[in-house]
């Protein structure tokens, strides 16, 4: 007999999100990712002026802000036709390696490290009732103490953010032709000198720590796979001079690579609380969670750091919950590397702006890889004003609803998993949690028939 | 006269303010005058980006703030625990004596369901539900961020989950926080103020008034270029952006000597308009926030 248990509120992600898991013999045989907020942002934007969405679409998520304003800026860019200065790209994707690493050290020492470390009892924060911690004193002291130490780097990465982007989170900025200011020297040598620590950080630290968390919990380099459908849409690539430094827009499934074309992508709701019309719907009878369905080739897939990893051919040891963790930390070396070089690239004082001017009618979309994975922006423009705006953001792709017999990705990574106590499934929270989700995110509802169709066609 | 004695006494001691009065709130707990308050960070419908603004905190840091000043009992994006066993710490804080801090917007519409922070046994527990039983056991109710003091964009138009602000759910006085996000300095010297001494001084609309009494545009170091009339026609120019569309006219925030993250930077010296994220109203009524070629009033969204 399945014994069915609820872990709500998954903590340590962004927003609200529960797991309903069927437990048999000790074993996951199903599992149901729900996404428990609603604000309905893409109804919000209807109306608006367009250049506000770069501002407007950052406060949907308070961690990752500044990849919904890159998305929202190419988006614009594209509907305007217009292509940004190289200098411009540099500044803005600097903006961006910014957000992914405080993201990523975020996500890794306060986010998944309490998972396997025990941190000090005697603070309200950190009390647990699982037992599950395997790391010697001497080593799991000095992880208690990296959690402590990376507050200071994450918080560094956000300053590097702030130097270009005004403040964060929620920069100003990102905009069309790349940022606002233009970088002086004093910018660019205060950006260099704080990407060193951070760089020496990840090398020292962060790198280390991930690698032994996974020596003394082995198991889940074979647990949480899911379907091993990997995405990404590019990002830090397709530059004019430098080419591409990290990862093109490709898709891996079935053991093969392909380019990525974005006509394949398509959304379903059927287990969502929305209604036919794509309003809301909380009486819906068989929905369960606000996140929809994002499908490619009518499959689902998984993005994220280990998916860009495995793409650009950087670490494929293989695709699970601790290959994952690793991807990320790996990835925040990674990033580090372009910075510098893309901050070697800057010539100084140079400003990107110009007087824009709204389409009266266009559509345009932008698609980026950022922290957490694949995100799509799409708009469309009509007298000026936002007649059409659609999100579909990274964790959408990894916690989507189950659409016909086909489960969501993060689902299918819980399905199969072993559960030792039904009164403390630790594992459950290990294996989500390495997808770093974000529900804050993913639940979002567009308008009145107007679906991504009809920007399949820009 | 030599050159320092031109230096405003004023800014030098509103930027400490934050500083002092947690040196001065450490050292009485020290002396044991003091006791660390028990805290609890709510967050509801909204992007949890004020949490991730207050790690961003340097002096006091994050560190400090959960083992020197406070018990810190709860924060969704932080707790080791999950589950029903989070819930519980949640809510056994009900009997001692707390401060709550409340990020995101209160969701009301179908009572709630559209914003559900956990669960207890088969009750699904919502934001509306979480912060009136919290907010009338609490000593101190801090609105953090926007959202909490006033729906902020959550509660944009059409408002499709029907937000609101902490207060409007509340029988009681809730300190008044707005700003998206909330700056760390604003969290941490509200606290180490009611520690010290309870209530800080507040305005007419339960802001603190050590950092919320003076618009941007009062301290703006581009106020001159605005008396004389020179005014930027696109981003990136050092000028007044008013004709941009620059809402530091009517924002009361204490931005351009506080600044951000560290105090390296902050929106104008960015060379982009304020956007009144710490003005009530925002974001309907601070839009659009950029324009070209226009003076304000000639696009505002509501025009059809």
């Amino acid at each position: 007999m399945a014994e069915k248990i609820t872990i709500n509120p998954v903590t340590r992600i962004s927003g609200f999100m529960e797991i309903e898991a069927d437990i048999e013999n000790n074993i996951v045989v199903d599992a149901k990712t729900k996404g428990l907020m609603f604000r309905g942002f893409e109804k919000m934007l209807i109306g608006r002026a367009p250049f506000d969405a770069i501002y407007f679409t950052q406060r949907i998520c308070g961690i990752c802000s500044s990849a919904h304003s890159i998305a929202s800026a190419l988006a614009l860019e594209s509907a305007m036709d217009f292509a940004p200065s190289e200098q411009g790209r540099y500044l803005r994707d600097i903006v961006h390696g910014c957000e992914f690493l405080q993201n990523h050290l975020r996500h890794f020492y306060q986010y998944t490290l309490p998972d396997f470390i025990k941190l000090p009892e005697n603070y309200p924060l950190f009390k647990t009732d699982h037992n599950d911690y395997r790391l010697p004193k001497n080593l799991n002291d000095k992880m208690v103490e990296d959690y402590f130490a990376s507050l200071a780097l994450s918080r560094s990465a956000h300053q590097m953010l702030a130097i270009l982007g005004g403040k964060a989170p929620h920069n100003h900025g990102v905009f069309i032709g790349g940022i606002t200011a233009s970088a002086t020297i004093d910018k660019i040598i205060a950006l260099k000198s704080i990407l060193d620590q951070i760089e020496q950080f990840i090398n020292d630290k962060m790198i280390p720590d991930v690698f032994k968390i996974g020596e003394y919990y082995s198991e889940y380099y074979h647990i949480g796979r899911g379907y091993g459908n990997l995405l990404s849409y590019g990002c830090f690539n397709n530059y004019k001079d430098l080419g591409t430094l990290y990862v093109d827009p490709l898709v891996y499934s079935n053991n093969t690579i392909t380019p990525f074309h974005e006509d394949e992508i398509s959304q379903g709701n059927e287990n969502a609380w929305y209604d036919d019309n794509d309003e809301a719907d909380i009486q819906k009878p068989q929905a369960y969670s606000w996140i929809k369905a994002p499908r490619y080739n009518n499959l689902p897939f998984e993005v994220g750091p280990l998916a860009r990893q495995w793409l650009c051919g950087d670490y494929r040891n293989g695709i699970s919950t601790m290959d994952r963790t690793i991807a990320r930390v790996l990835e925040a070396r990674k990033i580090a590397k372009i910075m510098k070089e893309l901050i070697a690239h800057l010539i100084p004082d140079v400003s990107v702006q110009e007087e824009y001017t709204v389409p009266e009618k266009s559509m345009g979309s932008g698609l980026t890889d950022t922290t957490r994975g694949a995100l799509g922006h799409w708009l469309s423009i009509e007298n000026q004003k936002i007649a059409f705006y659609q999100i579909i953001s990274p964790s959408a792709w990894n916690l989507s609803t189950q659409t016909a017999n086909i489960k969501g990705t993060g689902e299918q990574a819980l399905i199969g998993a072993p559960v030792n106590s039904v009164d403390t499934p630790v594992e459950i929270g290990r294996i989500i949690r390495s997808f770093d989700p974000c529900v804050s995110c993913a639940t979002h509802v567009f308008c009145n028939g107007q679906h991504r169709n009809i920007i399949q066609v820009v | 006269m030599s050159a320092e004695s031109f230096q405003c006494p004023y800014q030098e001691s509103k930027l400490k303010s934050t500083a002092n009065l947690v040196a001065r709130a450490q050292s009485e707990i020290m002396s044991e005058k003091l006791e660390k308050v028990n805290l609890v960070w709510l967050e509801l419908n909204g992007c949890a980006g004020n949490i991730i603004s207050l790690l961003n905190g340097l002096n006091p840091d994050f560190q400090y703030l959960m083992t020197q000043m406070s018990n810190f009992l709860y924060s969704n994006s932080l707790l080791a625990a999950e589950g029903s066993e989070a819930m519980d710490e949640l809510f056994n804080v009900i009997g001692s004596t707390f401060i709550l801090a409340v990020e995101g917007a209160v969701s009301l519409k179908d009572n709630g369901v559209y914003n559900i922070i956990g669960r207890q046994k088969e009750h699904a527990v919502t934001g509306l539900e979480a912060v009136q039983k919290l907010g009338e056991n609490a000593a101190y109710v801090i609105a953090v961020g926007a959202c909490a003091a006033h729906g902020g964009i959550s509660a944009a138009r059409p408002n499709p989950t029907e937000c609101v602000g902490v207060h409007e759910v509340l029988q009681r006085k809730v300190i008044q926080l707005p700003g998206c996000p909330c700056h760390p300095d604003w969290f941490m010297g509200t606290l180490a103020y009611i520690m010290l001494y309870g209530e800080p001084p507040l305005d007419s609309r339960n802001r603190p008034l050590m950092f919320y009494s003076t618009t941007i545009h009062d301290r703006c170091p581009r106020r001159s270029y605005f008396d004389q009339g020179i005014f930027a026609s696109k981003l990136g120019e050092k000028t007044c952006m008013f004709k941009m569309g620059c809402r530091g006219p009517v924002t009361r925030i204490d931005c351009p000597i506080r600044q951000w993250n560290g105090h390296v930077n902050w929106p104008v010296e960015d060379d982009s308009p304020c956007i009144g994220c710490a003005q009530f109203g925002f974001p309907d009524a601070m839009e659009p926030f950029i324009t070209f070629n226009t003076t304000r009033g000639e696009q505002g969204w509501q025009k059809k």
